[in-house]
């Protein structure tokens, strides 16, 4: 029954079996194209600050799978503490960057009454 | 379609099926779903509000896989530093900005067509790259994860209490980092003056920008005139003073 | 080992390892403090910003000297004997000091002198904003500094964001402008989105190869990429390079955006004319060097790993190529690309910044050079470093000077189009000898000391070529690099014609501002351009010192 199961879903596999860091990975890897498409595409100026927090919490997903020592399965490599760590200082820089980034879009804003970044064309050539 | 049903009744009728099931496995695929669904809802939707809100709980769900993952710590500091205080700081963003026009700015649909092609390429090459180192794919072997809050608090006063890493390269440094919690200290002091610099008001004798925005562009030169020659007539008249 | 033994070897190694040889970094952290309290404390408030800061920077000068001169082989060592190790890992690891680490923290102490006499005398930050601007500018060196000596993965983000998010607030420090705020936004947002890129490059690198620490890397990177038998990945290496591949590139994102590399060069020219001339200046300047020193950094650190013939020697040489020629194209495409960029500019700044492009171009050509010989002829690899180093000292000058002739005409014409330059020779002719001397420098024409630096590049790919390694990429870069110098002979010389040649407009502003002070100012920094350009053997021996590290 199980199989049968199993096999009309493959999907299903997921549930029954122990996760691993190629797991993970599938999530950091959907996390950081989000926020690259996102900053491609999205005009609002907000939208593109999202974007890279998209981008740096894929990063971190990745680090903190290669640091989990829980995910660790048949002859695989760990980063152990420093990973960890890794990821932690990424959230205070990334913290760090929101806020002059977002400082900057304000500004932006007063001088141009608009957060649409295809208006920022004033430079060029 | 009728797939759903059976399935459902076949979990219910059987009790194998249940018991098979791994609870963490199952949680993963819970928070991994809601975070990477609401990522990419993020990049759908238009309202910029509605995005703040998408990504408030694609972030939260990114924490409860840092606590599936053993990291629990980190995972409290993703609800306190990402989801209580950066993207509050966002949502204030948005506060400050949305005005009825500018909330929903839409993208062209070539724009569209031609960052969803690249991103389904980038994806596929991430994907391929996660999928093709062979430890990676190994299924978690379960060992019980050892609290981490603690090291990481010692690691970060400089003493490394842990135990080292599994299959670290010989010569592997494990290094303090308490350099690393120190000089950030002073970086978020330069930061946060910074985005104050920028967020303050300074005296204007120019007229507001905004308003000289919404009626005509100003000739390029006004402004700078006004600034520069603010500048230099105070650095001028020192300098006068010096001279003869 | 019980904690209180921990505790005691990590309380030496820090005070009495690490924290010596970290001076420069303290002295510009406590800089950053003293300005910010002189600031908010009434009593201290009738200090001038300048000052502290500059009063900070000259003691983070004298000890980059210092360290400098501590340095075995200095060429002074009747003065001093060599106090400081040749090599030395810091902080556990995390940071390195040698040749190359204290020769970049003294060009940038160095540097930060003359920029805040610059500022001051330009006046640009007025005494409200300098504060705010004396604070970002020491806190984005402070970053530069680490870049110099990162030796760690998380340093290296940490550096690159240490430095570059301070300069997206500085960019914008015209917070009334139009152009300035939108250069900082423009600059925000790709210099984040290079970061994250980045980010995502080292956690694909860190996570194959177990270890975050350079050394560490690199051997695991030799044992993998060479027969792999001995790796951690038994027979199975070809997935994990090509995920370190493409991690590699990706953090090749990170760096090429911080050296206005092309393809990610766009960045530049808007945010050097939106910005003002002084950040500019700072941008050109002192980001260029760090990065340019970062960017060895990692190169040598995952190339490389001392004359020790173990296992990975042979895998590393593989990486090495591999490194030579995505260096060597992207130093190609960014000469050949800034060059032609910079015709038709009709903005100086823009121009400026086309040119800065062009010069990451030619440094890149330099550490193409380098690591070309790296492990393989390390009297040439010796040479390259220093041809590198030498280039960045003299840039330092050449730059510099064109920044502040702009900043100063803008302050007299009231505008930085070219076009407003015309007939300036007759009204101001010092102004037009200081900058025809920096345009000439530019374009590497000799007696000048561009003259002496882009030799010293050539000469270190003609080594190369001679020695016949990667013989064919050598001939390529070293034709695109001479054919470069003639194609930026021409939009340099059209500023200098339109200086010279053409009729000053009929409404040009009159400017009776005084002209001693910034006259003192150009000159002092425009006069090193020639000097260097003759007697160069002072900044050479120096250069060469920097190179040791290479051995």
């Amino acid at each position: 029954m199980n199989i049968v199961v199993a096999s009309a879903v493959p999907l299903l596999g997921l549930i029954t079996e122990p996760v691993s860091v190629a797991h993970y990975l599938v999530v950091g890897a959907i996390l950081f194209v989000s926020g690259v498409v996102c900053m491609a595409m999205k005009r609002n100026a907000l939208g593109v600050l999202m974007g890279i927090e998209l981008v740096l919490n894929g990063a971190n997903v990745n680090f903190v799978a290669f640091a989990s020592p829980y995910l660790q399965g048949e002859g695989s490599r760990s980063l152990g503490l420093d990973g960890q760590v890794i990821a932690l200082f990424v959230i205070l820089l990334a913290a760090a960057e929101a806020a002059v980034a977002l400082a900057i879009t304000l500004n932006f804003y007063n001088n141009h009454a608009t957060v649409d970044v295809d208006r920022a064309d004033d430079l060029k050539g | 379609m009728s797939a759903l049903p059976m399935i459902a009744g076949a979990l219910i009728a059987a009790p194998l099926p249940v018991a098979a099931i791994n609870w963490h496995s199952l949680f993963f695929l819970l928070f991994a779903s809601v975070s990477c669904g609401f990522a990419v809802a993020v990049v759908a939707a238009d309202n910029v509000v509605r995005m703040a809100f998408y990504l408030v709980l694609s972030l939260g769900a990114t924490a409860g896989l840092f606590f599936l993952a053993g990291a629990e710590f980190l995972g409290a500091m993703q609800l306190m530093i990402y989801v209580g205080g950066t993207l509050v700081l966002l949502v204030f963003g948005v506060m400050l900005t949305a005005q009825a026009p500018l909330v929903a700015i839409k993208g062209s649909g070539r724009d569209r067509v031609l960052a969803g092609i690249v991103g389904v390429a980038l994806l596929a090459l991430l994907l391929q790259a996660a999928f093709s180192v062979k430890p990676w794919r190994a299924p978690a072997a379960g060992v019980v994860a050892e609290p981490a809050a603690t090291p990481i608090g010692m690691s970060l006063v400089g003493v490394r209490v842990d135990e080292p890493a599994v299959g670290a390269p010989a010569a592997n440094k494990r290094p303090g980092y308490m350099l690393p919690f120190e000089i950030v200290s002073i970086h978020l002091l330069v930061v946060l003056v910074g985005a104050a610099y920028l967020a303050r008001a300074k005296r204007r004798k120019v007229p507001r920008a905004i308003e000289v925005a919404a009626s005509v562009e100003p000739p390029a030169s006004v402004a700078e005139h006004a600034s520069i020659g603010r500048e230099r007539h105070r650095s001028g008249s020192v300098l006068a003073g010096g001279r003869p | 080992m019980d904690l209180g033994s921990l505790l005691t070897s990590t309380l030496t190694d820090t005070l009495e390892v690490s924290l010596p040889l970290f001076r420069v970094e303290l002295a510009l952290s406590a800089t950053i403090v003293l300005v910010l309290l002189c600031r908010m404390l009434p009593v201290l408030r009738w200090l001038d910003s300048a000052l502290v800061a500059l009063g900070g920077v000259a003691f983070a000068l004298w000890y980059a000297w210092s360290d400098l001169r501590g340095l075995p082989g200095s060429p002074w060592p009747a003065v001093v004997a060599a106090t400081h190790p040749a090599s030395q890992e810091l902080f556990g690891g995390l940071l390195i000091f040698d040749s190359l680490t204290a020769y970049i923290r003294f060009l940038l102490a160095g540097f930060l002198v003359l920029y805040i006499l610059f500022t001051k005398i330009s006046g640009i930050p007025d005494r409200e904003d300098g504060a705010d601007f004396y604070t970002l500018v020491l806190g984005s060196s402070l970053g530069m500094c680490l870049m110099a000596s990162a030796n760690h993965l998380l340093m290296i983000f940490m550096a690159v964001e240490m430095a570059s998010v301070p300069s997206y607030a500085l960019a914008g420090m015209l917070k009334g402008r139009k152009a300035s705020s939108e250069a900082a936004l423009k600059y925000a947002v790709y210099g984040a989105g290079a970061a994250g890129v980045m980010l995502y490059g080292i956690s694909l690198l860190a996570g194959v190869l177990g270890t975050c620490h350079l050394p560490s890397m690199a051997a695991e990177l030799g044992r993998i990429v060479g027969d792999g038998a001995d790796s951690f990945y038994v027979a199975d290496s070809a997935g994990p390079i090509m995920v370190l591949t493409l991690g590699g590139l990706m953090m090749a994102v990170g760096l090429a955006f911080k050296l206005s590399a092309v393809p990610f060069h766009f960045w530049c020219p808007d945010v050097f004319e939106g910005a003002a001339a002084e950040v500019g200046a700072f941008l050109s300047v002192a980001s260029k060097a760090a990065a340019v020193a970062l960017a060895v950094r990692v190169a040598f650190g995952l190339g490389w790993l001392g004359d020790a013939a173990d296992a990975s020697a042979a895998g590393l040489a593989d990486v090495r190529h591999f490194l030579v020629y995505l260096i060597g194209l992207m130093a190609a495409v960014t000469c050949t690309l800034g060059n032609l960029g910079a015709y038709g500019q009709t903005n100086m700044k823009r121009l400026l910044a086309y040119s800065t492009i062009a010069h990451a171009g030619y440094l890149l050509l330099g550490v193409a050079a380098a690591v070309a010989m790296l492990g393989v002829d390390p009297e040439g690899c010796r040479k390259a470093v220093t041809a590198l180093a030498f280039y960045l000292g003299t840039y330092l000058f050449m730059n510099l000077g064109a920044f502040a002739i702009v900043a100063v005409l803008r302050n007299r014409l009231r505008s930085e189009e070219i076009a407003a330059y015309a007939g300036l020779v007759r009204s101001n002719p010092g102004m037009v000898v200081a900058a025809g001397a920096v345009l000439v420098s530019l374009v590497g024409l000799p007696p000048l000391a561009g003259f002496v630096s882009k030799f010293l590049i050539f000469s270190s790919l003609v080594e190369a070529i001679t020695k016949g390694i990667e013989r064919p990429l050598m001939l390529v870069l070293l034709v695109i690099g001479g054919l470069n110098t003639v194609i930026s002979l021409f939009y340099y010389l059209r500023v200098l014609k339109v200086m010279t040649f053409d009729p000053p407009p009929e409404d040009r502003v009159a400017a009776p501002a005084p002209v001693w002070l910034p006259g003192a100012l150009v000159t002092a920094v425009v006069v090193p351009v020639v000097l260097l350009g003759i007697f160069w053997s002072g900044l050479y021996a120096y250069a060469q010192l920097a190179g040791t590290f290479a051995s």
